[in-house]
């Protein structure tokens, strides 16, 4: 590991996270704009009153956090089969970006169960499969915590993220057969099956700017990763 | 073919033989289940429900914790005698590996249920005889489950520092699904119950672990081998 | 009488302030790990 390389490796990694940055902020400031459309534009919901847009929080949220998960999995998978290092670095950053939108959606969520619902918490099927993103996104990330061999470390992370991302079917089945056994009070659907076009358009505009956080996100964790890298390599030179 | 099958059941019976000469392991995993049912009787109010309404739950989360501290005792000893390490450096099939220490542990956890299912009936006053085949089957299903994903995350944990604290938090998601399935099927043989309102929960179990051994015996290479 | 959308707009308050504070603290805490790594 020449100086000459090491200087390169922190500059790639200085230019990822400074593009990753950009990337947030440019969707932070689209996030603003679904602020004023969900609060002025959008009309307020007759049964759930001004508490329903939290909807236009949480479902992207959500959805972010499952492509987090999704991506996690199938580069575990890619790892495995290529050993390539930046499948590794990518499965790495997308979890820990996972873990902040499945914050969002463990709190907005029951923010919004309690006035429609009546109850902070319960254990339908979106929140539960949420609350064990959550779990398998820690666990994935304290395993790595834990190992200090680069290979090893990618090597036992892409092992869960493969089992994890397996596992999901089958918590989503359990709780669905578990549910249907046990038929909870009946309660308004907080998603209506047909939106008027001021919400649908805001749900879009919405995702978009969360998919594009998402993007800006793990593009600055990977850019972390590079720099911690380089910083590693440079101490183990010096 | 049956030369991955023969070496899996040396493994396994290597494994079975290490554990039968120093009993430690298994006397203290069956004396924790026998403590958390203690606590289960103590941690209800008597009178507001009834033993029998409790009674699935309470034996499958006492199942659920002795497996996993019956399978961190497991690797901790492997470890300790580093006796996966010859193994390793011989050309095997890491399969037939998985497959081996995957029946050591069955056997080893499976030993610890069914010491632990007297103590239950005896605790909880639960009268189990007529249901007993069905319990002893769901039992397995659930334990494969259990000791399937198990097996291969206590051999990644013992590499970390934290391990009896990493194998929880890897596994216990893993083993809810089967947990809800045995727990489901288990309430509806104690209340005799005819088969078929079990089956669609049988059939979870049954693909949870086709999925899962399959799919644990493929990975396990990737955790012993550089 | 047309009926009233229910009052709970301390919910909508406390959502949208909860979900910006997890995401700009995060993208904060993630700069701030990056410039460690690099200026140190």
């Amino acid at each position: 590991m020449t100086a000459f390389d090491a200087v390169g490796r922190a500059s790639l990694a200085r230019a990822t996270a400074r593009r990753g940055l950009r990337i947030s902020l440019v969707a932070l400031l689209g996030l603003a704009g679904v602020y004023v459309l969900a609060l002025g534009y959008t009309p307020v919901e007759l049964r759930q009153g001004p508490a329903q847009k939290i909807f236009y929080l949480h479902v992207p949220a959500a959805w972010s956090a499952l492509i987090a998960f999704s991506l996690v999995g199938i580069t575990s998978a890619l790892y495995l089969w290529l050993h390539d290092p930046r499948l590794d670095r990518f499965a790495a950053s997308s979890a820990e970006v996972g873990v902040a939108f499945s914050a969002v959606m463990l709190t907005t969520g029951p923010i919004w169960a309690k006035p429609i619902w009546g109850t902070w918490w319960t254990w339908d099927a979106r929140l539960t499969l949420t609350l064990f993103l959550f779990f398998l996104f820690i666990g994935y990330l304290a395993l790595r915590a834990s190992l200090h061999d680069p290979e090893e470390r990618a090597r036992f992370s892409a092992v869960v993220g493969i089992l994890g991302m397996l596992l999901v079917p089958f918590i989503h089945l359990s709780v669905y057969l578990f549910r249907t056994l046990h038929p909870q009070p009946v309660v308004l659907k907080p998603s209506a099956p047909s939106l008027p076009p001021e919400m649908l358009r805001t749900l879009l505009v919405s995702t978009a700017m969360f998919t594009l956080l998402y993007v800006g996100l793990v593009t600055l964790r990977y850019g972390l990763a590079l720099a911690e890298e380089a910083r590693d390599e440079a101490a183990d030179g010096a | 073919m049956p030369d991955s099958l023969r070496l899996a059941l040396a493994v396994a019976g290597k494994d079975i033989r290490a554990e039968l000469r120093s009993r430690t392991a298994l006397l203290s995993a069956v004396v924790f289940a026998a403590l958390v049912l203690v606590v289960f009787n103590f941690a209800r109010d008597p009178t507001a429900l009834a033993a029998t309404d409790l009674a699935p739950s309470v034996l499958w989360v006492t199942f659920a914790l002795a497996a996993m501290v019956a399978l961190n005792r497991a690797f901790t000893i492997e470890r300790e005698h580093g006796a996966l390490d010859g193994l390793l450096l011989a050309p095997v099939p890491r399969e037939a590996l998985f497959v081996g220490k995957l029946l050591a542990n069955l056997a080893f956890v499976g030993t610890v249920e069914a010491v632990t299912l007297p103590l239950f009936v005896l605790f909880f006053n639960v009268d189990l005889w007529a249901a007993l085949p069905g319990i002893i089957g769901v039992t397995a299903l659930a334990t494969i489950g259990f000791v399937s994903v198990g097996t291969i995350f206590s051999a990644m944990a013992v590499r970390t520092r934290f391990a009896e604290l990493m194998l929880p938090v890897l596994l216990l998601p893993f083993m809810v699904p089967p947990l809800i399935g045995a727990v489901q099927v288990t309430s509806r043989l104690l209340a005799g119950r005819p088969l078929s309102e079990m089956l669609g929960w049988l059939r979870l179990l049954a693909l949870y672990d086709v999925v899962f051994v399959t799919l644990c015996t493929m990975a396990f290479t990737a955790v012993v081998d550089e | 009488m047309a009926p009233e959308p229910p009052q709970n707009v301390g919910y909508l308050i406390a959502a949208y302030i909860v979900a910006p504070v997890i995401l700009v603290g995060y993208l904060a805490t993630l700069w701030a790990r990056v410039r460690r790594a690099l200026g140190g």
